[in-house]
């Protein structure tokens, strides 16, 4: 595939895989509850995102190892241990919410409760993983998530004012509910700024197959992609300001964001949302299962790919059959998936000093990336990252109790 | 750092146990008014399905009812609670009357209820006002 | 040679490209008159907990008597075996034939392959 076609579909992959149920949730939250005033938090989030993702993929292009090679080896086992535990525990949880998105995609779609939808959408997220490749995990899901390019259509149906929107991507305090405005902005950039993503990112370089030819793409797909990406997360915002605001509806139950296009888009715009849901929430599925079954196999050194046949790098393989089937428990059980993705993204942002402080290192290590190390700037913006996240860590806590 | 994360459990949890304030409730009764009367307007214009309109009524329906039945434990100070109880049942019954007419496919009884319901939608805003100003 | 950055956690292949696991440990010989010298590598789940804690070592160790391939304790490949040491180390062995695999292959015969779509059959164990 030329060079110019691979940054395409890199791109286009990035796009429809961007939006989740933790970023579709979170952004109509802001929008239902505050207008335009926290843009700003997923420009942010974007941001930090941009810089991440590009290393993780500079560095598995140069060293030829994953993140998570990299942090066993420079970390050993004992601190390699406590990241495994509370990575895997909070990805785990945003499995939970993503599986209960396809089931409540299904639900509004179809009417049947999504308890229902449980085992047979765990079933067929585990048969996708089992039979197919990498390959047509990234590519296929993503570009099916491409139906999520409706957020933008509706946006833009609805006339957003543009002097309001500018000023909403600057930082400003809310009147009133602060502590509310709080744990919104902490939830946009737990949703935004994913660990799991990097982890997946540098894994499918390997993949890949990438080197160190591959670092001008990589600064493309990463830049353009999450660009793009964080542009429909905004879409979703501008949509629940401008339909849902004026009515007072906030976006409490997955009922309520379904009705986000349905002002734009008369005669589909219910039902693109349904179906984009269902495809956002089924490639974050995917790709949060094959993010915890990589961080077992490369932590431990196991064989492992997703190309390989499941007999062939077995414990890979068990790994994601285990942690999907214990993922439809809850759901089975009931427990509302809004919920479950309003806790992941607050412990995901509180998880994420955890996941960026050993990176920081690794980025600056000559030993993995020689001449390749980070430059100022991307120190800076991760130093900065390292710094809000901390500060989320430390207040998400508290806002959670005051403003959920 | 890592003693933090232990802490986030049982502080979720008790976040699960808060009360919501008058006004939060008031606002949460608007927000699902708003939601009948939003779904409601999209079922006449063919945008949204029956069955997904008709559980979202229901929805909308058995939050009110727990809403209303907290809200008038401990209702606010200065609010007339019988006025308030009244158009609270009142709109209740519209939304779960507009569920039954889904069902049925009446479109025009439908509407009137709907009519009614933005009309009770006022009167409750009117409440939310006086308790938010109060506080 | 720094043990710890070069050796310890490393990914160890084997001559056939497979990936047997990561150094969990290293026994060295400690002579009163010579330079200490590493004589194996440890690799095994028990080595492993022990270097969190020794109890999560025993925990470890009772485990796998339940369940899993039965094994008397961890893997220790000679040092001799090594062949090249970089950014993984590569092993003049057959991983079959060291037991470091042992688990992959019991998963894979006992579980993996009795699910449709698993894979072949493996290769009986010599």
């Amino acid at each position: 595939m030329s060079k110019a076609l691979q940054i395409a579909l890199g791109i286009i992959t990035s796009i429809g895989g961007f939006l989740e149920i933790g970023s579709v949730v979170t952004a109509a939250q802001a929008g239902a509850a505050f207008g335009y005033q926290l843009l700003w938090a997923i420009l942010l989030g974007v941001l930090c995102l941009i810089f991440l993702v590009e290393m993780s993929g500079r560095l598995a292009a140069v060293s030829k190892h994953t993140i998570v090679d990299a942090m066993r080896e420079r970390f050993g086992f004992p601190f390699f241990s406590i990241v495994l535990l509370g990575i895997v525990l909070v990805a785990f949880l945003v499995l939970v919410a993503e599986l209960g998105g396809i089931g409540l995609s299904l639900q509004i779609l179809t009417g049947i409760g999504f308890p229902w939808w449980a085992i047979p959408v765990s079933f067929g997220v585990w048969a996708l993983m089992w039979k197919g490749t990498f390959s047509l995990i990234e590519n296929g899901a993503s570009l099916l998530g491409l139906f999520t390019i409706a957020f933008v259509v509706a946006a833009v149906k609805l006339h957003p004012d543009g002097a309001s929107t500018a000023h909403g991507l600057l930082p400003t305090f809310p009147g009133e509910d602060k502590a509310k405005y709080g744990f919104t902005a902490v939830s946009i950039l737990g949703a935004s700024i994913s660990p799991y993503l990097m982890y997946f990112y540098s894994s499918g370089a390997i993949e890949d197959e990438w080197d160190e030819s591959y670092i001008p793409i990589n600064r493309f797909i990463a830049t353009f992609g999450m660009s793009f990406g964080g542009l429909l997360s905004m879409a979703v915002l501008v949509a629940a300001a401008l339909a849902l605001q004026p009515k007072g509806i906030d976006v409490d139950k997955f009922e309520q964001a379904a009705l986000l296009m349905t002002t734009a888009l008369p005669k589909w715009g219910f039902y693109l949302f349904g179906i984009a849901m269902l495809f956002a929430c089924l490639g974050a599925a995917l790709e949060i299962s094959l993010a915890i079954a990589y961080f077992f196999a490369q932590g431990l050194g196991w064989n492992w790919s997703e190309n390989l046949q499941p007999s062939k790098d077995a414990r890979f393989s068990f790994v994601y059959t285990i942690i999907i089937f214990l993922a439809a428990i809850p759901l089975v059980m009931g427990v509302d998936p809004i919920k479950v993705t309003l806790m992941g993204m607050a412990l995901t942002a509180a998880t994420l000093p955890l996941a960026i402080v050993p990176f920081l290192f690794l980025m600056n290590d000559p030993i993995y990336l020689g001449e390749h190390r980070n430059g100022w700037i991307s120190n800076s913006v991760v130093a900065i990252v390292i710094l809000i996240s901390f500060v989320l860590a430390v207040v998400s806590i508290p806002l959670q109790v005051l403003g959920s | 750092m890592i003693l933090k994360r232990p802490l986030v459990v049982p502080l979720l949890v008790i976040a699960a146990c808060k009360s919501p304030t008058p006004a939060e409730q008031m606002d949460s009764v608007i927000s699902w008014l708003g939601t009948a009367g939003m779904v409601g307007d999209a079922w006449l214009r063919h945008t949204t399905p029956d069955k997904y309109t008709r559980q979202t009524l229901e929805l909308s329906h058995d939050t009110l009812l727990q809403i209303a039945d907290d809200l008038l434990k401990s209702p606010p100070s200065g609010i007339d609670t019988a006025s308030l109880d009244s158009v609270l049942t009142r709109s209740r019954g519209r939304v779960a009357q507009m569920a039954r007419l889904v069902e049925a496919k009446d479109a025009p009884g439908f509407s009137t209820q709907l009519d009614s319901l933005r009309a009770d939608q006022k009167i409750v805003k009117r409440f939310s006002d006086g308790i938010e100003s109060r506080q | 040679m720094k043990l710890v950055r070069d050796v310890l956690d490393k990914q160890l292949i084997d001559r056939e490209n497979c990936e047997m696991g990561r150094v969990s440990g290293l026994i060295m010989h400690v002579g009163e008159k010579s330079q200490p010298r590493i004589t194996h590598i440890v690799i095994g789940g028990e080595t492993l907990w022990m270097r969190i804690h020794p109890m999560l070592g025993r925990i470890s160790k009772r485990l796998a008597r339940w369940w899993g391939p039965k094994r008397d304790g961890p893997v220790r490949i000679p040092w001799s075996r090594v062949e090249t040491v970089g950014r993984d180390i590569k092993l003049d062995v057959r991983a079959r034939e060291t037991g470091a695999i042992d688990w992959e292959i019991w998963i894979a015969r006992h579980i993996i392959e009795h699910i449709p779509g698993g894979g072949e059959k493996g290769e009986e164990e010599e």
